[in-house]
């Protein structure tokens, strides 16, 4: 038996003999550190939701055309290919992926081949088309599928959807239009849509000529506006090219900085150039990001001075325990304890205290989460991006519920220990 | 095996300082039973605290096992303990919260090399407390013992870790005279078998067992 079992195993068996006062410890430390991870749990798990809400990029810099006539007027605060060539060679600028407007309109009169239930009967939808740079939804498109422009009306047009679209879909319109929901995730990916290009459901716009094409969807993406389709911007330019759309420059611009920090600079010089910077999305994502961060700081911070607590009552409880006890420490010193192993048997005390209460306190933390999870699905109508659970429990939380006390409980157990160890034999037992 | 020269001990009360030992000598040979008496106050406890390693403020060379005191760590002083001496105290001193055997364990436990398995350890213990008549008992927590009982598992426990010395201080104290007899006669087998046995006491069977017996009078040994 190493020296430092032996002393644990005193630590242990001191413990046992007093159950009540050592269940009445941890049951502090097991609060706290329920406390602690449920309100760290749940702090990730609506920030995850929040995210999957408002997957803003850090990196990614959303350009439009600036708002000061004046500049439009001089030439400035246009995004043509010049501007967006001078965008690309800004510091911190890693990449620059232009997108436009289609100005053709394009309505789709009948459902996607095979999804009849999900169309209401005799709907026409006009879509809105954004024509962007298969490089931004590159890592989107699924496999063996191609974003490229097909070059002919005979062959369907790749494009791309929100993934988040799908998700309002199936929460919102599906439910008032009284339709089956669709499949989530990249199941629906290969639907082909036929389109009626230059129709227009306002009968004025409609162009003088429209033919019928397909679009199929080669993908989901986060990087694609919420309610627009996304093509390819050769497509888009194929287009405006048939209908006689004359170039008018860029309709948005987005750029990727090679690392976060490089965005307010980027930022900056962008608005120098006479452009402007769409924040509305990132703003937005940012507010949330910071309620989300601000509420589970504040919890946590709760809990920490719960942890805390739970040091003060270890420590006044085993400092009760020490005054106690003096006799049986100085007995301990007669048989060969130093004072030294007397300190570390009242540490050991606290450290196991604080073990048993931070174990208990997490499965405790996860219990409450499973049933706040269930609780949830039953009180919470299903809205659009609810998640499945509310929590999250990285493997390093629960450690963490375990660890906090200990230290917690350690923590407490200084003075105490100190105290123990300054028992002096002789005296004590004279 | 204990030799003490010009062990000098004092308190300090208030303002003034009370000389408790002035200047003892004490030579106590391998295997023998030194039984040392005098009045209440007389300083027969820190003497036995001075020898047992016990008590580090004092005067003088106190030598035991080979071992100069003076100067010690509190480590070394520890490891002497538990290695070569044994404690009996007149009120037991077991810790409550722990049985009978798990008592015994102790020394074996605060051992410092830590070679022995805990399986093992126990094991001794409990033919510790055989020995001593208690196999039965084992599981008991002190209170369920009787004074007699507890003062057993008290001498197996002291005698756990095979000490050189044993250093009881009224062992019988707090027993009845048939115990208390028995307890004397176990402290005279174990000097006879080679153990140094120093017994503080005021009880005259207590010195008639033993081979000399000490009077301590105002901090002095005759």
């Amino acid at each position: 038996m190493t020296r430092a079992r032996g002393l644990l195993w005193i630590a242990s068996t001191t413990l046992r003999a007093d159950r009540r006062g050592t269940i009445l410890d941890a049951a502090a430390a097991c609060v706290g550190a329920a406390a602690l991870v449920f309100f760290l749990a749940l702090g990730l798990g609506v920030s995850r939701a929040a995210q999957r809400m408002f997957p803003a990029d850090a990196r990614l810099v959303e350009i439009v055309p600036g708002s000061v006539a004046l500049g439009g007027v001089l030439g400035g605060g246009k995004l043509d290919d010049d501007a967006v060539a001078r965008v690309g060679r800004l510091p911190g600028a890693a990449a620059v992926w232009p997108r436009v407007s289609l100005r053709v309109p394009m309505a789709a009169p009948g459902p996607p081949k095979g999804l009849d239930y999900n169309w209401p009967p005799g709907m026409t939808v006009q879509l809105p088309v954004m024509g962007v740079a298969p490089e931004l939804v590159k890592a989107d498109v699924g496999e063996a599928l191609s974003f490229e422009d097909p070059g002919t009306a005979d062959r369907p047009i790749p494009v791309l959807l929100s993934r988040r679209l799908l998700e309002i879909y199936n929460k919102t319109l599906a439910p008032a239009w009284g339709v089956r929901r669709l499949p989530t995730g990249v199941s629906i990916v290969g639907l082909e849509l036929p389109v009626k290009v230059g129709r227009s459901i306002v009968p004025q716009k409609t162009e003088d000529h429209v033919y019928d094409a397909r679009l199929k969807l080669v993908g989901l993406s986060d990087r694609v506006p919420i309610y627009m389709v996304a093509m390819p911007l050769a497509t888009v330019r194929r287009l405006h090219a048939e209908y006689g759309k004359a170039e008018q420059g860029y309709t948005q611009v987005t750029v990727l900085a090679r690392r976060p920090e490089d965005v307010p600079a980027l930022t900056a010089a962008v608005r120098r150039m006479g452009l402007s910077v769409d924040e509305g999305e990132r703003a937005t994502a940012e507010r949330v990001g910071t309620v989300v961060l601000v509420t589970t700081g504040a919890l946590v911070f709760l809990a920490a001075i719960m942890c805390g607590l739970a040091a003060l009552a270890i420590a006044q409880s085993l400092s009760a325990s020490v005054r106690a006890r003096a006799k049986e420490i100085a007995v301990l010193g007669a048989l060969g304890a130093a004072p030294a192993d007397v300190r570390r048997i009242v540490l050991a005390e606290g450290a196991i205290v604080g073990l048993g209460g931070g174990a208990v306190g997490a499965a405790l933390a996860l219990g409450a989460a499973v049933l706040a999870d269930r609780a949830a699905v039953s009180l919470l109508p299903d809205f659009p991006f609810r998640p499945e659970t509310f929590f999250a429990f990285p493997p390093w939380l629960p450690a963490l519920g375990v660890v906090v006390p200990v230290l917690a409980a350690v923590l407490g157990a200084l003075a105490p220990a100190a105290a123990a160890a300054r028992v002096d034999p002789a005296r004590t037992l004279s | 095996m204990i030799r003490l020269r010009g062990v000098t001990k004092s308190f300090h009360d208030a303002d003034r300082e009370v000389p408790i030992l002035r200047g003892v000598d004490l030579d106590v040979a391998q295997g023998e039973l030194v039984a040392i008496v005098g009045p209440s106050g007389s300083g027969k406890s820190t003497l036995l605290y001075v020898a047992g390693a016990l008590d580090r403020d004092f005067g003088g060379e106190a030598v035991v096992d080979g071992v100069r005191l003076a100067g010690l760590s509190a480590e070394s002083r520890a490891d002497l303990r538990n290695r070569a001496v044994g404690f009996v105290f007149q009120s037991f001193n077991l810790l409550s919260g722990l049985s009978a055997v798990e008592n015994v364990m102790l020394p074996g436990v605060l051992r410092r090399d830590g070679r022995e398995a805990k399986a093992a350890i126990r094991d001794r213990a409990e033919q510790a407390l055989a020995g001593v008549g208690l196999a039965d008992k084992a599981r008991q927590p002190p209170a369920r013992l009787s004074g007699g009982e507890r003062q057993r598992v008290a001498i197996a426990r002291a005698l756990f870790a095979r000490p050189k010395v044993l250093l009881a201080d009224e062992p019988t104290g707090n027993l009845d005279a048939v115990t208390g007899e028995g307890i004397i006669r176990q402290f005279a087998e174990l000097a006879r078998g080679g153990l140094t046995v120093l017994v503080v006491t005021h009880e005259e069977r207590v010195s008639r067992a033993a081979s000399r017996v000490l009077h301590l009078s105002e901090g002095v040994l005759r």
